[in-house]
């Protein structure tokens, strides 16, 4: 018998390989996450933290309205972004995959991600040089003569939120459902057709089906970073669009109250991981009452 | 020949794909209850052919008629074809009697225990019965064609299309699909039309056969006349192993003289030359099983021969022999059955050979 020292076995050499990024993702996703949930249990003591354990932060958030509100706000404006970008997505995502030739396809989701190659700051910026008072779609739409006065509902509220964000979150809408699409063997679309079903009979007992898979990663992708934007409604949501990152932002920053900031971030993520977990099961009683 | 009208009917069918001309000129007519086999290497237009009469593909020009309609304009959901596609496209989101009832939604005139009742009797014809609830994912490659095959039967079409159906499939299992798709065939009594590239498959299951080559369709007759009569030699060379040997004919009043290289003189009959007696320098085809080598001092019951043994294949039922016979550059094959007692020769011996006259065909050169 040989002596099993470290590198010797695989498993050993396996950690050995692991190590560095295992570490880098402990120090930078485990050790914020662990220090954000003590916070939460912290109070603040005027300029110095108190470290006794307490909840008191959590009845209070839950106790105060504003809270309520800004997170009952969020969850409404991520859940109309997610829905405008993902039934928006869909139609491109499929025209991509269904009518763009094989050659050209690669091409096509180059073109859909160059957005991103400005940043989301100037994206955000140039949305607020469209939808303002003197904006390019006012001045435009007043041009022609559709309108009189300008628009006001489009900014400095939540429709503005809703179209900045459903516009920065396309291509990772885009992307996931383009690739279930593409999954789907060709050939099942000519046999649901030979069997007698129509073009759109066929998207409906053949493609969509096939296609949730892409639906649903296009949902929790768009859904679970917007709930948490604060730059969108910072500069362009107005008063009434603001959501509970401004007011985590607002309480670590300007209030000097990080355990109450820690403590509305803990509750966001919890009420994001629930919607999550429940689409996500919705999602498969739906697939297993249908098969 | 049937004497039932066509229930496929091509006249003068062309398809382009840009400049490609895929399928040039097919005529060609499927009668009732035929197993029809569409035979010829990839890139012949088989394949263009069958999805032309399911309606996935557009003539680019002709007729075609299915059970005497016109089928330009009607689509692919609206004709009375059926396809078990060469994936087989077992829906993966549906279980078993979910892919089988596929076709079904649109029958109206049945409640929901009339169209179980009608999955479980095409399960049970395949030889499913119980599998209806299985995923269709959990499925063998064997079982998944036997779902593409219950999902197009049970919706009763004039003709079912099998888009090389067994090619996917094992040794074993393939042999056993071959006679099962004929026994089903003969039960339901509905049209097959097969694409296969493999002659063997074809000339098991069919009753017709058209070998294609390049768009066209090279022959059609029925197994027997397609083996024994290949009309040239590109299908005597597809269909099963053919030797071809160099000769030189004189025609006679009723039958004519071949000087064959490695055979000697023979006697050739107009039947035997299927495409049209040649004249001059002509080409010899002979079969593998019509020649056989002569063991110790046996006389030869026709004519005789002799060569060196080239290159041998056991195959444990059968020896295949490459012969090098005096004065053939290319060595001819010749296959014996492993009978009780015969032995297998070694490379480098000399056989005498038997073969006969009766055996031979004639080609242009």
């Amino acid at each position: 018998m040989k002596l099993k020292g470290f590198g010797t076995s695989d498993t050993a050499r396996g950690l050995t390989l692991i190590a560095p990024p295992a570490l880098f993702a402990l120090l930078l996703l485990a050790v914020p996450l662990v220090a954000i949930f003590a916070f939460s249990f912290w109070s603040q003591d005027f300029l110095t933290i108190d470290y006794t354990p307490t909840l008191k932060n959590y009845r209070e958030a839950l106790s105060e309205p504003l809270y309520g509100q800004l997170i009952l706000r969020s969850v409404l404006i991520a859940g109309a972004v997610t829905l405008t970008t993902v039934v928006l997505a869909f139609p491109i995502a499929y025209f991509v995959s269904f009518h763009v030739p094989a050659n050209r396809k690669s091409l096509w989701i180059f073109m859909i991600t160059i957005p991103f190659w400005t940043s989301y700051l100037i994206r955000v910026f140039l949305w607020k040089v469209i939808l303002g008072y003197n904006g390019v779609l006012n001045s435009t739409l007043i041009g022609v003569g559709i309108i009189d006065e300008p628009l006001t509902f489009i900014l400095y509220n939540a429709n503005a939120v809703v179209i900045t964000l459903a516009h920065a979150f396309a291509p990772f809408a885009i992307l996931p459902i383009f690739v279930s699409l593409e999954k789907i063997d060709r050939s099942l679309l000519e046999a649901s057709r030979d069997l007698g079903e129509n073009h759109v009979m066929t998207f409906l007992r053949v493609t969509l089906p096939l296609a949730v898979p892409g639906v649903v990663a296009a949902t929790l992708i768009v859904f679970i970073p917007t709930i948490g934007d604060y730059v969108t409604p910072r500069l362009v949501g107005g008063p009434g669009g603001l959501m509970i990152a401004n007011m985590i932002q607002t309480q670590f920053l300007k209030l000097n109250n990080a355990p109450m900031g820690a403590t509305l971030a803990v509750i966001a993520m919890a009420i994001v991981t629930v919607i999550a977990l429940v689409f996500i099961f919705l999602n498969r009683r739906w697939l297993k009452a249908r098969s | 020949m049937t004497t039932t009208p066509p229930i496929v009917s091509l006249r003068d069918v062309h398809k382009y794909y840009g400049t490609y001309h895929a399928l040039r000129g097919i005529d060609l007519d499927i009668g009732a209850g035929e197993f029809f086999s569409l035979l010829g290497p990839s890139g012949c237009g088989k394949t263009t052919l069958l999805r032309t009469i399911a309606g996935f593909e557009d003539l680019s020009s002709g007729t075609l008629l299915l059970s005497g309609q016109d089928m330009a304009g009607v689509p692919a959901n609206r004709r009375p074809t059926n396809m078990v596609f060469q994936s087989y496209a077992i829906f993966p989101h549906l279980s078993v009697a979910e892919n089988v009832a596929f076709g079904l939604r649109r029958r109206s005139d049945l409640n929901r225990q009339a169209k179980a009742a009608l999955v479980e009797d095409a399960l049970d014809m395949v030889g499913l019965d119980g599998f209806g609830a299985r995923a269709a994912h959990a499925l063998s490659g064997g079982q998944r064609q036997r779902v593409a095959l219950a999902r197009a039967l049970i919706l009763k079409p004039k003709v079912l299309l099998l888009d090389e159906p067994l090619s996917a499939l094992d040794k074993k299992l393939r042999e056993q699909m071959q006679n099962e798709l004929r026994r089903l065939q003969r039960h339901v009594g509905i049209t097959f039309v097969l694409v296969t590239h493999d002659q063997e498959e074809a000339l098991i299951m069919s009753d017709r056969i058209a070998v294609m080559f390049e768009g066209e369709i090279a022959q059609l007759a029925d197994p027997q006349t397609l083996y024994r009569r290949p009309t040239s030699r590109q299908v005597a060379d597809f269909i099963g192993v053919m030797n071809f040997l160099p000769a030189s004919l004189t025609a006679g009043s009723t039958a004519a003289s071949v000087e064959i290289a490695g055979l000697g003189r023979a006697a050739i009959t107009p039947e035997q030359c299927p495409a049209g007696m040649p004249t001059g320098d002509c080409t010899i085809g002979i079969r593998p099983e019509t020649m056989s080598i002569l063991f110790d001092g046996e006389p030869a019951p026709a004519r005789e021969t002799s060569g060196q043994v080239h290159e041998l294949a056991y195959y444990g039922d059968m020896t295949y022999y490459d012969i090098a016979l005096d004065g053939v550059e290319k060595p001819v094959t010749l296959s014996m059955k492993n009978l009780v007692g015969r032995r297998v020769l070694e490379r480098g011996e000399t056989a005498r050979i038997s073969w006969d006259e009766r055996a031979l065909i004639a080609f242009a050169k």
